[in-house]
């Protein structure tokens, strides 16, 4: 009987779904649960998922720091070529701002000499000779510069044109060895000649040995030399020491000779009146309040020709 | 009658079957893992609902092995597990059904072709409703509960298996002894 039922599966079939039937026929009707069934199931399981979740919890937790790694990683990645573009940003910005403040300088100055025929100028180069104390700025013969102009800052004078190119010049600072200029001091009217040395600082000549000279004690332009008009700053005393037969008297330039980018080329000799003590003194262009960029940029831009003046008498 | 008996059955039945002989112990760990993979993804969202691995596991050894009455025992055995895991269904609700599907599958397994990937997709989709039916059947006329025979949710579920069942079934054939 039984290997019948083996040979023929259906009718086994029908005996195990039949046994399940009243299995569940039995769980519902009676409201009984096979305990022993569910507690064989789970304790075969469990384990198991015991330890997948263990696993899991693992890869995962590893799998997380690696990729929190990873982010953290491109973001620094990120951040720092962010910064490096925010400094480069900065870089240009402080550059702006620097420019800004110089034209805004040289603006006050102009705007303080209403008189005066000016033309804004941008340094361009320098010579090639460390012994030479030239520069080249963009302005030439096309905007009739010619030799013998003077050219200062907001701060006091730089030098003279020395040579004149079609669209560039070449400027002799006053601390060049060839270089010469009539100047005074400020208080006691004394004459005297500043004159390049080679040196960063130019000297002062021919004071004799009985003038008082205090160091810090202002000079300014004599007008004598029919280059700079008269009263304007060439620099302060640094050391005065008693010479044969004047005194040696060490000069600190009043404009920044060794960082010099635009800078202002006088048209005319005529004098200039008084200026204001926020661009006499030394620090003129730093205390000078700024304008806007717009208008220093339209009036006396060292890159745009100067708006034409009434043609006065030069030199 | 021994149990050697029982599990012979299918190849005394009929000797031009090619029946499948797995590595020792590789049919109990897949049917353990198929049951531990199916309560333990559960945790992990509602994807791992869309399919039935201890079905797919139940179908693809009937198709291998070809004995109905292993077939049976072994879809009924995996349904009991799956009833007892659920901790709600009564148990036997699964068994009945993976018992018929076990049955069923290993009848037709000699009978048609079962190796190719697109039969077994086809197969597969079947079954997983075939499946369904008797779940809904017992469900209905044992349990008084008001279970669909079709939802649109129960069709994207049997495609999706049907598609995991036949990478799945490429993966198991690996587990087969080399004749």
């Amino acid at each position: 009987m039984i290997e019948q039922i083996f040979r023929r599966p259906i009718f086994l079939l029908a005996i195990v779904v039949m046994a399940q039937v009243m299995l569940l026929a039995y769980q519902i009707k009676g409201d009984h649960d096979v305990r022993l069934i569910r507690y064989w199931a789970v304790a075969l399981v469990t384990p198991i998922e015991r330890v997948g979740s263990w696993s899991m919890s693992k890869v995962g937790g590893a799998w997380s720091g690696y990729v929190g790694l990873h982010g953290a990683r491109s973001e620094n990645e990120h951040m720092r070529a962010e910064l490096d573009q925010l400094r480069i940003r900065n870089r240009e910005l402080e550059s702006q701002a620097a420019e800004s403040q110089r034209l805004a300088a040289i603006l006050n100055f102009r705007d303080a000499h209403p008189e005066a025929q000016m033309l804004a100028a941008q340094v361009i180069g320098s010579s090639a000779d460390p012994a030479s104390h030239t520069l080249f700025i963009n302005r030439g013969d096309r905007d009739h510069l010619r030799i013998n102009l003077g050219v200062i800052t907001s701060e006091g004078i730089v030098g003279k044109i020395v040579e004149v190119l079609p669209n560039t010049s070449q400027v002799l600072l006053i601390n060049d060895k060839d270089s010469g200029v009539g100047a005074m001091f400020e208080l006691s009217r004394t004459h005297g000649v500043v004159k390049g040395s080679g040196d960063p600082e130019p000297h002062m000549d021919y004071v004799v040995n009985d003038e008082k000279v205090q160091n810090g004690e202002a000079i300014v332009t004599s007008g004598e030399d029919h280059i700079f008009p008269k009263g304007l700053p060439v620099g302060t005393v640094d050391a005065a020491s008693p010479g044969n037969p004047f005194q040696i008297i060490r000069v600190q330039p009043a404009a920044r000779l060794d960082r010099l980018e635009d800078v202002i080329v006088l048209l005319t000799q005529q004098q200039l009146a008084p200026l204001k003590p926020a661009v006499t003194a030394t620090g003129g262009a730093a205390q000078a309040q700024p304008a806007s960029q717009g208008a220093a940029v339209s009036g006396t831009s060292a890159s745009e020709p100067a708006p034409a003046k009434p043609a006065g008498p030069q030199n | 009658m021994s149990v050697d008996y029982m599990l012979n059955v299918g190849e005394h039945s009929d000797r031009n079957i090619e029946v499948h002989k797995f590595y020792n112990g590789a049919v109990f760990a897949v049917c353990l893992l198929a049951l531990v993979f199916q309560a333990f993804l559960h945790k992990y969202g509602r994807w791992a609902e869309l399919i039935d691995l201890p079905l797919l596991v139940t179908i693809y050894f009937g198709f291998s092995r070809r004995n109905p009455i292993s077939g049976m025992f072994l879809g009924g055995t995996i349904g009991i597990v799956q009833d007892a895991l659920s901790h709600d269904n009564p148990i036997g609700m699964y068994g009945i059904a993976k018992t018929i599907v076990g049955y069923v599958a290993s009848s037709i397994g000699g009978r048609i072709d079962t190796e190719h990937p697109v039969s077994r997709f086809g197969l597969i989709f079947v079954f997983f409703h075939f499946h369904q039916a008797i779940l809904v059947i017992t469900q209905r006329v044992l349990l008084n509960h008001s279970a669909r025979f079709f939802t649109w949710q129960q069709l994207i579920d049997s495609l999706v298996t049907a598609a995991f069942g036949v990478v799945l079934f490429a993966l198991l054939d690996r587990l087969r002894k080399s004749s």
